[in-house]
């Protein structure tokens, strides 16, 4: 795992600070043991696959469930202890947005202001402002039943902005829209980025990537990993694997290769014909590729097939949510590839 | 608070919801008060209002659920429990405000009907302090019934099972009642005091009779307190061993 001190680029001081969190749901853990903080104007991104506890994580957050055990800490308020503090803080928009399909866009949003305390000198202002961030403006007087689902999804996210709550907490917010919307939606969360803090649920890695600082990934209620985007990412570029076809003797093969200078590992070693082996062998870096190519020209074993396979973000969240065994960091996952003996 | 009493109460005035039930509690007041006046006694030409209310109790009671099951079971059905419970606002403050809207639409329904005491007033007289008095035991008795109707629809999220439970319930109390009534109540008279004690009927029997004791009043107080703080406890623990 990265040093917690690096992750501290956006904000020093602690916004959530989620310790120990366990919630059993009969004799079921949904969570385990869950312990991660949220920084001021961070943009955290909470991955896992459906099932795996990101709901109750958030719900949990923003009050509407207590925890079996563990704490968690908004802006300095104990959630359970000061809760209406504590929930001053907090914009919610849970999975499926919350609003009354009898109601108006802009009679829903004065009615949320109210129950979130919002001065009244403050309300007209607040609402004309997250309807303009969410283009709702048009819609406002408009009958939530008759909305369609993208926008059903604004006007849940128009709630979550009034009151102006330092936390923002996002249950996919972008499931169920189309394309141009989610652009549109991600832009936003950016934004708001600049001046709160964000923790922002996703089954989709690429989408993490694309709008947070930092990611916890999560998987039958337990992270798995935590780790910042950028170093994520530059793990990712420097595990390239090489698939090899090559014909010669097996041993000699293998020996050659692992003496290059720049291969990390060899793995799913295989012989798949007479005198003909496949491998893969994990890179440094892409310039290795021609070391490879010479030494094993010099030695007289022909190259059949040669290609990079780079892992993608998928790949990387399918790796580490499928060994399901928590780790020190992203990069522990990703070195950890099944290697067969070299040596037989 | 006030805004979810404003949006719980426009949610009944703004739809035919309210208006319908008015209707049906108006019009069953209405018979009652044309066949009690076509049974007036020539001679004194004296009725007594209470005994309508007496009458419409035992259809109003069935209306009572139909008011509140929407209550809680509606914000759980359609997903905006977590709206209010994730909100800055205590569940003691939620549960307050949703009752006070339903008392509001009630006591809308009770202040229509008097039309038939102001109406007898252009023709003749009224004794008014005994009818309010009557008028307030008969809103403290649906008050209770409105609690307890509440708390049915903090039970499920099925707005038509909350409105089944609530109609059980109903039957039970006014089954309370006529066994505090019968004869084979009275015959144990340790029985019949403690049947007494917790029908609503016989309080409201002095209510109605122009007697104000406050420990009548005290008792559909306590009794509303006691429900309205069950509800609230019903919603904490549900929270704290949900599945």
């Amino acid at each position: 795992m990265t040093d917690a001190g690096s992750f501290a680029q956006k904000g020093d001081t602690i916004m959530v600070e989620i310790k120990r969190l366990t919630r059993y749901y009969g004799k079921h853990p949904a969570i385990r043991d869950l312990s991660f903080e949220i920084r001021d104007n961070e943009i955290l991104g909470f991955l896992g696959p459906n099932g795996a506890g990101k709901s109750t994580t958030m719900n949990i957050i923003a009050g509407y469930l207590p925890s079996t055990s563990g704490t968690v800490t908004v802006n300095g308020f104990d959630i359970t202890e000061q809760a209406a503090e504590a929930k001053q803080c907090i914009g919610y928009l849970p999975e499926i947005p919350p609003v009354y399909p009898d109601m108006r866009v802009e009679e829903y949003l004065r009615f949320v202001a109210g129950i979130k305390g919002v001065k009244r000198s403050e309300v007209r202002t607040q609402i004309e402002q997250a309807m303009e961030r969410l283009n709702l403006t048009e819609m406002r007087k408009r009958l939530i039943r008759s909305l369609s689902k993208g926008y059903k999804q604004r006007v849940g996210f128009a709630q979550a902005l009034l009151g102006d709550p330092k936390l923002l907490i996002l249950d996919e917010p972008t499931v169920g829209l189309d394309p141009a919307q989610v652009s549109e939606v991600r832009a936003l969360i950016r934004d708001l980025g600049k001046d709160h803090s964000i923790i922002f649920s996703s089954h989709i890695l690429a989408e993490i990537s694309a709008v947070c600082n930092r990611v916890v990934i999560i998987n039958k209620g337990e992270i798995l990993a935590e780790d910042t985007i950028s170093h994520l990412e530059e793990t990712m570029t420097a595990n390239k694997q090489l698939h090899l076809t090559v014909e010669g003797e097996k041993d000699k093969i293998v020996r050659l290769l692992k003496d290059v200078r720049g291969v990390k590992s060899l793995s799913d070693i295989r012989d798949t014909a007479e005198n003909r082996i496949e491998c893969t062998a994990t890179l440094e870096s892409d310039s290795v590729r021609n070391e490879i190519m010479s030494v094993l020209l010099a030695n007289d074993c022909t190259i059949v097939e040669m290609s990079m396979a780079k892992l993608t973000l998928e790949e990387v969240f399918l790796k580490i949510t499928q060994q399901g065994k928590k780790r020190s960091g992203i990069e522990a996952l990703l070195a950890e590839t099944p290697e067969q003996p070299t040596e037989s | 608070m006030f805004a979810l009493y404003k949006k719980d109460l426009q949610s009944f005035f703004l739809s035919p919801f309210a208006y319908v039930l008015a209707m049906l509690f108006m019009l069953v007041f209405s018979i009652s008060f044309i066949s009690l006046i076509s049974e007036l006694d020539s001679s004194t030409l004296i009725f007594s209002f209470p005994s309508i209310f007496y009458d419409n109790f035992f259809y109003f009671i069935f209306v009572i659920p139909i008011l509140t099951m929407r209550s809680f079971a509606g914000e759980k059905h359609g997903g905006t429990e977590v709206l209010l419970l994730s909100s800055p606002l205590s569940t003691t403050k939620i549960v307050l405000a949703k009752l006070l809207a339903i008392l509001t639409v009630y006591l809308f329904m009770v202040v229509l009907t008097l039309f038939f005491p102001i109406y007898i007033m252009c023709k003749g007289e009224v004794i008014w302090s005994s009818l309010l008095c009557a008028y307030m035991g008969f809103f403290l008795w649906g008050a209770v019934c409105i609690t307890v109707g509440m708390l049915l629809s903090t039970l499920t999220a099925n707005s038509i099972i909350a409105a089944v439970l609530g109609e059980i319930i109903m039957v039970g109390l006014l089954f309370l009642d006529l066994f505090a009534n019968s004869t084979l109540v009275s015959v144990y008279p340790k029985l019949d005091t403690l049947i007494g004690w917790l029908s609503m009927q016989r309080r409201f029997l002095y209510f109605s009779q122009g007697l104000f004791r406050l420990e009548d009043l005290v008792f559909f107080l306590s009794a509303g307190a006691v429900i309205v703080c069950w509800n609230i406890i019903i919603i904490e623990k549900r929270r704290w061993s949900r599945n």
